[in-house]
């Protein structure tokens, strides 16, 4: 655990602008399994302190990697130059920032470190259960992958904090090929926050995982490929997860508005059918804890949620203190850094269409000729909000039924257009968290919503 | 100073003590010293101080590797702890081996010194030019720096290289608006050891800014066809890095999924396509000088006349599979030019798409593709004619490198790569 050597600085802080000083470990551990062979066997830590200074509308950063009084002098000393050169070669003369709460946040959860051999054992017991039960296959993988985040923030007016947020996945990856002798392949992430002790007990709990994947791929392997063109779909809660985060949720990311996103001209207008409301929920989405909480931000910041479209009009974006001063809003708590020598920079929590009520069967049922797409290999979108997805699972809907599996394809769309088509909204958020998003610095985000009914291009092939 | 050369001799002692019988290392230390640009403006400026200490070892065929960054006693001790009992853990596979004959090089690549002030002018001038000749353009975001490293590695078969290397670096993404109409976004940038020339004149900077304010205005392209696909010197890099990753590289070579699996040596594209990895081009911007296993890096052929003249293995992979290894970790891509224009290949096409950036996920392990034109324009009859949306495009990656229609004899230099633009056919482009 960081030792508290930041706040006895307060006293070195320069009047007149806002500082922050922040400590930070960020620790990964790492084992793949590639078709039997192990090909990754890491671990890796990363620490240090940085010092960021805010003086009339521009910032200046510096950090190393120690961590000790001299590094804090060090960074404290390089960060306000930097901010001097910056002001006196651009400056804007704004306003101070506005103040936030203050007060302390403390969430020092259990950040175990299990030794390597306990990864390894794990995930060879998982690639002996593939070779063994999942006849045919020309490729498997399994990897896990923990990393954990330990801040310690020191600020000049805001909330201090120690915040640890710690999370682990276990990665499945089958492969087959048709009776064509085309490849196909299927990956699924388990896991969650957590440590990796706290969350897989026994390999033997996720053998029905691999069994389900399995299962899926022979189906693919038997797929077709979806016919091109504008379709009534299903998309799942994963993909709606997927839309929510790439489509939408950096449009509204008030850097991202202030460099031209769509949405710049779209405040307090409908963009969604009125059955969409979106959310980046900072730590507890309908009473329950989201995947991976934030408390506070790393410019001292409570972080609370950020209303982004409230059915079907877009009602706000996610803020730093700078950008919430620019646009009259308030600060949200969105600003992160991923390593002790990055920046905060805006960025999502938990970004979720909220759930409606409609029953996934009746959504199925409801459609005469369509595709339920349920799980994303990749996605890609644009400050327009024009959007692509792989989808690497699915079925084609015939008179409300379910009918063949689908082979790898892509959906396509204007997340502002599109959402004007949502008509039936799910009672079930399904979330995803194991990757990263990415935008100078990668950061841990999770991603949700139900299932929806709407109008989307399919890439065919 | 940081003695790294100390270092690294302590941490090849103390894993050779903890019963490493191969191990390797790697100390560095970086100083970034970088600008910011949001929005058009300036926001940010940051000095960052980072050390970087990375270890293998292997006993008894079994690898255990840790990276940290730090120097002081107790963390080496702790990293070396952790590296052996993570390879006693490991299963044991005798493929994991270094380069056997170690030999002792120091390199030096680049601008050591940053002029910072320099730096910012350069920054300011390139935003100033931008205002007055491409008033459409919004900087979303300018990222520019200076990175100085000083790095040294060493294993236990006696090779130590000592590294010193400094380089600029230009980062731009931005987007074109009228109104409230707006382009997609693009990305570029450049790698550069000097700051002799204005920003503009780097890599494609200029015509990219050019080819984004000609890009508000959009259509669909109708009709589905199947045409040319010419590529720009960047978005051919990334077809071109697809393509190696889904059929040359370690896993698929490993798991035997490749469909060049048997194919060294022979055809597998047009005998135009001649493709090298090349760390040692004078064009590139500080190259790879070694690998993480001790070998000396050297420019290969990838593909050498249409041939598949080398996968791109590590020694890992090479000893599994039997597959000579690369002379190289990959990265500094240089393409041989052809003989047209680029001028000359657009009136030579009929109907086809000039894709500035492909939005697409991985292609599939047998090099299906399928995505979304972005950044592009529609070119009928010879003529580029409009900017288009929401346009999908389609085809097979290694058909692709059989279908050439032309290369350009002009080429970009980015200090990453040395590319030029590229036409294949038998791509399909549809509509909404």
């Amino acid at each position: 655990m960081l030792k508290d050597i930041l706040t006895k600085r307060k006293g070195d802080f320069a009047p007149g602008v806002h500082t922050e000083l922040r400590a930070q470990v960020n620790k990964t551990r790492g084992v793949s399994f590639l078709s039997g062979s192990l090909t990754t066997n890491v671990r890796s830590q990363v620490s240090g302190v940085s010092a960021r200074v805010y003086k009339n509308g521009v910032y200046g950063f510096s950090s190393t990697a120690e961590y000790d009084d001299d590094a804090v002098a060090a960074v404290l000393s390089a960060a306000t130059d930097n901010a001097v050169f910056m002001d006196k070669r651009a400056g804007k003369k704004s306003s101070p920032l506005p103040d936030v709460a203050k007060g302390q946040t403390l969430r020092e959860i259990s950040d175990n470190d299990p030794v390597q051999k306990d990864y390894i054992d794990f995930a060879g017991a998982l690639d002996a259960y593939i070779e063994k039960s999942c006849p045919g296959l020309t490729g498997r993988g399994v990897s896990i992958r923990a990393d954990s985040m330990e801040k310690l923030l020191c600020v000049s007016q805001g909330h201090d904090a120690h915040v640890i947020l710690p999370r682990c996945y276990v990665y499945l990856r089958l492969t087959a090929d048709t009776p064509a002798g085309v490849p196909v392949e299927l990956f699924v992430p388990v896991g969650g926050m957590g440590t990796f002790d706290t969350i897989f007990s026994d390999p033997a709990l996720l053998y029905p995982k691999v069994d389900e994947l399995y299962e899926k791929l022979m189906q693919k392997r038997e797929g077709i490929y979806p016919s091109a063109g504008e379709k009534t779909c299903i998309i799942s809660g994963e993909l709606t997860g997927m839309l929510a985060h790439e489509a939408v949720g950096h449009t509204v990311e008030a850097d991202l508005v202030l460099g031209g996103s769509v949405a710049a001209h779209n405040l307090g207008k409908m963009v969604a059918s009125p059955l969409v409301t979106m959310v980046d929920y900072a730590h507890t989405c309908l009473g329950t804890p989201t995947p991976l909480p934030v408390y506070v931000d790393d410019e001292g910041t409570p972080a609370r949620d950020a209303v982004l479209i409230q059915d079907g009009m877009l009602t706000g974006y996610m803020n730093s203190r700078q950008t919430a001063q620019h646009f009259g809003m308030e600060p949200t708590g969105n600003a992160r850094a991923y390593l002790f020598s990055d920046e905060p920079l805006i960025r999502m929590r938990n970004t979720a269409i909220v759930p409606g009520s409609s029953k996934l069967e009746d959504m199925i049922a409801s459609v005469e000729d369509g595709y339920y797409f349920i799980d994303t290999n990749n996605g890609q979108a644009d400050t327009t909000g024009e959007f692509m997805f792989g989808v690497c699972m699915g079925y084609e809907i015939k008179n409300g039924k379910l009918g063949r599996a689908l082979l790898d394809t892509t959906i396509s769309g204007v997340a502002f257009e599109m959402l004007k088509t949502v008509d039936m909204v799910g009672d079930t958020i399904s979330w995803s968290s194991s990757g990263f998003c990415g935008k100078k610095q990668p950061m841990p985000v999770g991603l949700g919503g139900p299932a929806i009914r709407c109008k989307i291009t399919v890439g065919g092939r | 100073m940081i003695e790294l050369d100390k270092i690294t001799g302590n941490v090849i002692e103390k894993l050779q003590g903890a019963g490493a019988d191969k191990a390797h290392c790697t100390a560095s230390t970086s100083v970034t010293r970088e600008f910011n640009v949001d929005g058009g403006q300036f926001s940010l400026m940051r000095t960052l101080f980072d050390n970087s200490l990375s270890l293998t070892g292997i006993t008894e065929g079994k690898k255990g590797s840790v990276g940290i960054n730090r120097f002081d006693d107790a963390a080496v001790d702790q990293a070396v702890a952790d590296c052996m009992a993570s390879a006693v853990s490991a299963e044991p596979d005798s493929a994991w081996d270094l380069a056997p004959d170690g030999e002792v090089h120091s390199f030096t690549q680049g601008v050591l010194t940053a002029d910072v002030d320099r730096l910012f002018d350069r920054t300011a001038e390139l935003l100033e030019q931008i205002g007055k000749k491409y008033p459409k353009i919004m900087v979303e975001q300018m990222i520019v720096s200076h990175v100085r490293s000083h790095s040294v590695y060493r294993n236990t078969n006696g090779a130590c290289y000592t590294k010193d290397a400094g380089y600029y670096n230009v980062d731009l993404m931005f987007s074109a608006h009228e109104g409230q109409a707006a382009s997609s976004f693009f990305g570029t940038g450049v790698i550069t050891d000097n700051l002799d020339r204005p920003f503009m004149e780097l890599g494609s900077i200029e015509k990219d800014l050019a080819d984004v304010e000609k890009q508000i205005h959009t259509k669909t392209v109708g009709e589905k066809f199947t045409g040319v696909m010419l590529l720009p010197p960047g978005c051919l890099g990334s077809f071109l890095g697809d393509i190696a990753d889904n059929f040359a590289s370690d896993g698929p070579v490993l798991e035997g999924t490749s469909i060049w699996k048997d194919k060294l040596g022979e055809q597998v594209a047009d005998p135009k396509i001649t493709v090298s990895f090349a760390p040692g081009d004078p064009q590139v911007v500080c190259g790879q000088s070694y690998t993480a296993e001790g070998f000396l890096a050297q420019d290969f052929d990838f593909i050498q006349e249409g041939k598949l003249s080398s996968f791109l293995v590590g020694l890992y992979v090479s000893n599994k599979t039997g597959v000579p290894r690369a002379k190289n970790a990959g990265g500094s891509m240089v393409m041989r030019p052809g003989d047209r224009s680029v001028e000359e290949i657009i009136a030579s096409i009929d109907k086809g798409i000039l894709v500035g950036r492909f939005s697409g996920g991985q292609p599939s392990t047998n090099g299906d593709f399928s995505g979304v034109a972005k950044n592009s324009f529609l070119i009928e009859n010879g003529k580029i004619t409009h900017a288009v949306s929401e346009t999908m495009i389609s085809g097979n990656l290694a058909d692709m490198l059989q279908n050439v229609e032309a290369i350009s004899r002009e080429r970009v230099a980015d200090g990453y790569s040395v590319l030029p633009y590229a036409a294949f056919n038998g791509i399909t482009v549809s509509g909404k």
